[in-house]
């Protein structure tokens, strides 16, 4: 069976900016951490990657892909800032997905 | 008094010859030849089921197994993630202490093996909240960042995990129905590949095709006509956060915590009364925090606990888990699980569990989650 492909939706990704927007550049710890070897379809091309869960100085909980990272920076307590990221791509008639992604500090 | 009077399951494994429908088919007219039961006793179908309309793209499985079975009563079709079973047994208990004198066919199936690993992995992922899924997260993965948590904090490591599945095959060898039936050593759990750090593939339930079912009553009449009979002491539910995140305490999972405290509460059972349960292992840690979570074993305890393997048949404890092989060997068909672990605690109640029979159980438990523990069901079984 053929999958069938669903557009990227602007209207969705255009909801979210307005939450993303106010979490750029904040800073804050790890919490814990994995390392995904098997993905998803979309995500396929990235593995494997990793993805921490962390805690912002603003107290909420976040939870996004590592980027620019070094071995030595997967460890609970490693301090890291939230960065704007291209997340996803889909066709070649979609949108650009930027969202979160997470940089050692 | 409600009762489970009967049960039937399917293989379950890659069947390729078999198709969802002809699961479900297999599994109900099982039941009812078994049971001996005719169509026209059934009062109700429910049927747990996560991923036919993600999948496969057919919903409206009721009308569906109306025509399978050529009946045309009320059937629901339930979802809660790999809880789907769990909760389409509560359901139909539900409905049972609603009515009087009904009896209920409760019945979970999926078919997972018709996909590439990677469309199965995003479809599971749909069970998981947005921002996770948009960070590329998937079930092993959500579940890996619970393991790596819980053994730095509790100074384990990854050979305190691999004893769950060390167990857990063995008990597979054990149940002809099972996905997987060899055995596999420590060392072979460790060697195996990654798929989400420090969880391997020797740590995950497999995906698998498979279809389970219960004969659920509160007909007396039936019950007592039936030698084969366990009673319903208690199926209770409990939710929790979707995001991992939210969560306060992540070596936890709350909604088993407080689905367990419901059942044993109602059921006034103790917690040592159980000889048997199944509990669910999607992956190995999810075992560890599970018999802590149900209060089996003290919260941090679990790691070195597994590793003393007193939970594993033929060693003598006094409680005995997943003897079906669990998730881990016995394969996982997300919507099936739920009710084959009721099912294997009724065969073992019923004397029924053949070489993998624990002696002198009067009481079991069967423990459910779906997602990375948003929905928990606890059921408690007794003669």
């Amino acid at each position: 069976m053929t999958r069938k492909k669903h557009m990227i939706s602007p209207v969705k990704i255009w909801r979210r900016q307005k939450e993303i927007r106010k979490l750029l550049g904040q800073k804050g710890m790890i919490l814990t951490w994995t390392i995904i070897y098997t993905p998803g379809s979309e995500f396929k091309k990235y593995a494997p990657f990793p993805v921490a869960m962390v805690k912002l100085e603003s107290g909420e909980k976040l939870t996004a892909p590592l980027v620019d990272y070094e071995k030595k920076d997967l460890k609970t307590g490693k301090k890291v800032k939230v960065i704007l990221r291209k997340v996803r791509e889909g066709d070649r008639e979609d949108v650009l997905v930027y969202g979160i992604k997470l940089k050692p500090i | 008094m409600i009762s489970i009077i009967d049960y039937y399951t399917t293989q379950f494994g890659e069947l390729w010859d078999k198709s969802l429908s002809d699961l479900i088919e297999e599994a109900l007219k099982g039941v009812l030849k078994n049971s001996q039961l005719d169509k026209k006793q059934i009062d109700a179908i429910f049927f747990g089921n996560m991923l036919a309309g993600v999948l496969e793209n057919n919903l409206h499985a009721p009308s569906k197994i109306a025509e399978i079975l050529g009946v045309n009563i009320p059937i629901f079709r339930v979802e809660a993630a790999c809880a789907s079973g769990g909760i389409a047994f509560h359901l139909a208990k539900n409905y049972l202490d609603a009515n009087p004198n009904k009896t209920i066919l409760v019945i979970g199936a999926e078919k997972m093996t018709d996909y590439s690993p990677e469309e199965t992995t995003s479809a599971l992922a749909s069970a998981a909240s947005g921002e996770e899924q948009e960070a590329g997260l998937t079930f092993p993965g959500l579940y890996a960042m619970m393991a790596n948590y819980y053994l730095e904090k509790y100074k384990y490591n990854e050979e305190h995990l691999a004893y769950v599945s060390f167990k857990n095959h063995f008990h597979g060898t054990l149940n002809d129905k099972a996905h997987f039936r060899r055995k596999i050593s420590v060392e072979q759990v460790l060697k195996s590949p990654y798929i989400a750090y420090p969880l391997k593939v020797l740590d995950s339930s497999p995906i698998s095709d498979g279809a389970s079912v219960v004969v659920l009553t509160n007909n007396q009449v039936l019950v007592k006509k039936n030698k084969n009979q366990v009673k319903v002491l208690a199926s209770e539910v409990a939710t929790d956060t979707l995001s991992l995140n939210k969560r306060k305490n992540i070596d936890e999972i709350l909604a088993t915590k407080l689905a367990a405290d419901k059942a044993f509460a109602i059921s006034r059972i103790k917690r040592k009364d159980i000889k048997t349960a199944e509990v669910h292992d999607c992956f190995s840690i999810a075992e560890i925090l599970a018999m802590e979570d149900l209060g089996f074993w003290k919260k941090g305890e679990g790691g070195q606990m597994i590793k003393k393997l007193s939970t594993m048949y033929g060693k003598n404890g006094d409680l005995i888990v997943n003897t079906s092989g669990g998730l881990k060997a016995s394969g996982h068909p997300v919507g099936a699980t739920g009710i084959k672990q009721i099912g294997e605690i009724y065969l073992q109640l019923t004397n029924q569990a053949t070489n993998r029979q624990v002696k002198n159980a009067k009481f079991g438990l069967a423990h459910n989650v779906g997602g990375s523990g948003g929905t928990a069901v606890v059921t408690i079984l007794g003669t």
